[in-house]
């Protein structure tokens, strides 16, 4: 394979990688802040309806989501740098050994 | 001492000098939207953005010799240096890096006094690349790899260049729709500060992987020069001294700020809402996290740029100053050429005056041209105090577009 062919394919990669990360959690971290809106109610929202209870609970979930996925990548560099990797093998991430 | 211990500290003075302008070249990238949005203060974000790529650069303990090796070919597989570079204590080699960093450096200062978000990792491969060509001829340069992996300057360099900025503008323009289509209906003012924890989480992650993947080119050249000088052996490990000297010098120069390239990319690129803002930067940590994870080199430069201008473009209605971008794109294309000329001047000159004295007067001109490139700063100084003025273009290109 030439550079280009191995430029190509780990392009794609990482844009997927990238566009589940970089641009699906934001939307999660969204949805949590529509969410919390939502169990704001009033001036939170354009229409000023009444607050709903469930959206905090919505709210947490997607937060919890957004820091899990901030951890996992904390944790790929650091591992990295230790000389270990996260794999995802097991669909699950674990921690192995390069 | 000797000569060679001389030009050995000189390389070393220089190695640590380029990673302190490689820190305030490259704060915009993590933090120039969250100080852009007010989501912190400008000395708030600096300060963060400084510890955390002190921290990074501490979690970055793989040897990075590799990281001159990808391009000029002066070292073995090992990364050891090659025996024919050794004689006279490593004379040779020292005197190629020393002119490479002169030509990195001051690229990258030329680059800043312009606020232009240029990469200091192509500033540095291109004044290592102009001095190799300069003291080994076209063949002390690796242009291609081998084919098996991506290597060489097309394959190192170039071609994630020219990759990078696209991928990252993609990420960010979409997360930036899907966002604003999430929120629609929800106050503006409950939004802004919602996004604001998400903008300074993001932008601290990506200070971080800066912190890892920067520090480490500079404690890879410093061990290359302490091995070519006969001072240590080991091609595993870096010397504690080496990592701790380079992890202070580009914390010390993320905390200094390059305001001048914060405003470029803070307010001069987009007019930037704290959602896009937080696009920007989940897009820039998540492709630089993939990236290195891929084993993918890139400059986190023209990551943060691109997603920058992929969050203009992902806003209905948002602005994007396309000759500002247009500028930074022509800035990018001649970073490496312009670096690798100065590194070859540099190394004519060192040669031409030939011994410690030659090593000496590179050092001296970089000096001089540092304190000139610094006196020419204050003339129209950008401070944490006037980083988020509203958007002028330089008198000199002021026409009516630019102003609208």
């Amino acid at each position: 394979m030439n550079n280009l062919a191995l430029a190509l394919d780990g392009a794609w990669k990482v844009l997927l990688a990238s566009l589940v990360l970089g641009a699906g959690l934001p939307m999660v971290f969204a949805f949590g802040v529509r969410s919390l809106a939502l169990g704001a109610g009033g001036s939170a929202e354009v229409d000023h309806a009444k607050g709903q209870p469930i959206g905090n609970v919505l709210a947490a979930i997607c937060f919890l989501v957004v820091l899990a996925g901030v951890a996992l990548g904390i944790t790929i560099v650091v591992a990295s740098g230790f000389g270990r990797a996260v794999s995802f093998a097991h669909v699950f991430p674990t921690l192995v050994s390069k | 001492m000797t000569t060679a211990t001389i030009v050995l500290a000189l390389v070393v003075v220089t190695a640590l000098a380029f990673d302190f302008t490689n820190g305030f070249h490259d704060t915009g990238n993590a933090m120039a939207t969250s100080i852009a949005t007010g989501a912190l203060k400008p000395k708030v974000a600096v300060a963060l953005s400084g510890v955390l790529n002190l921290v990074g650069a501490f979690l970055s303990v793989e040897v990075a010799l590799t990281v001159t090796n990808a391009v000029i070919n002066i070292q073995d597989k090992s990364g050891a240096p090659k025996p024919e570079f050794l004689a006279g204590g490593g004379y040779s080699l020292l005197l190629i890096l020393l002119c490479g960093l002169v030509g990195g450096i001051v690229w990258n200062l030329l680059t800043w006094l312009l606020g232009l978000p240029s990469s200091s990792s192509h500033a540095l491969f291109g004044g290592l690349i102009g001095a190799a060509i300069a003291g080994l001829g076209l063949s002390g340069v690796k242009w291609n790899g081998d084919g098996t992996k991506l290597d060489g300057v097309i394959g190192k360099v170039i071609l994630p260049a020219l990759v990078s900025p696209v991928i990252a503008g993609a990420v960010a323009a979409l997360g930036t729709w899907l966002i604003f289509r999430v929120v629609a209906g929800v106050a503006e003012r409950f939004t802004e500060t919602g996004f604001r924890w998400g903008q300074i989480g993001s932008a601290s992650l990506v200070s971080l992987a800066h912190g890892t993947n920067d520090a480490q080119k500079t404690m890879g050249v410093i061990t290359l020069a302490l091995i070519a000088g006969g001072e240590w052996t080991d091609t595993k490990n870096i010397p504690f001294w080496v990592k701790l000297a380079c992890a202070l010098a580009i914390s010390a120069g993320t905390y200094l700020g390059g305001w001048r390239i914060i405003r470029t990319l803070g307010k001069g690129l987009v007019e930037i809402s704290s959602p896009q803002g937080m696009a920007a930067e989940s897009a820039s940590a998540a492709v630089i996290l993939a990236s290195s994870h891929l084993g993918f080199a890139l400059s986190t430069t023209h990551v943060a740029t691109g997603s920058i201008l992929g969050t203009g473009v992902g806003k209905k209605g948002a602005e994007v100053r396309w000759n500002v971008a247009l500028r930074m794109v022509a800035a990018w294309m001649i970073t490496l050429p312009a670096a690798a000329v100065v590194g070859a001047v540099m190394w004519f000159i060192g040669h031409l005056v030939g011994g410690l004295a030659g090593a000496i007067v590179v050092f001296l001109i970089l000096v001089a041209f540092a304190v000139y490139m610094y006196i020419r700063s204050r003339r129209q100084p950008v401070h944490a105090g006037n980083v988020n003025d509203e958007w002028e273009a330089p008198a000199t290109t002021k026409t009516l577009e630019s102003v609208a």
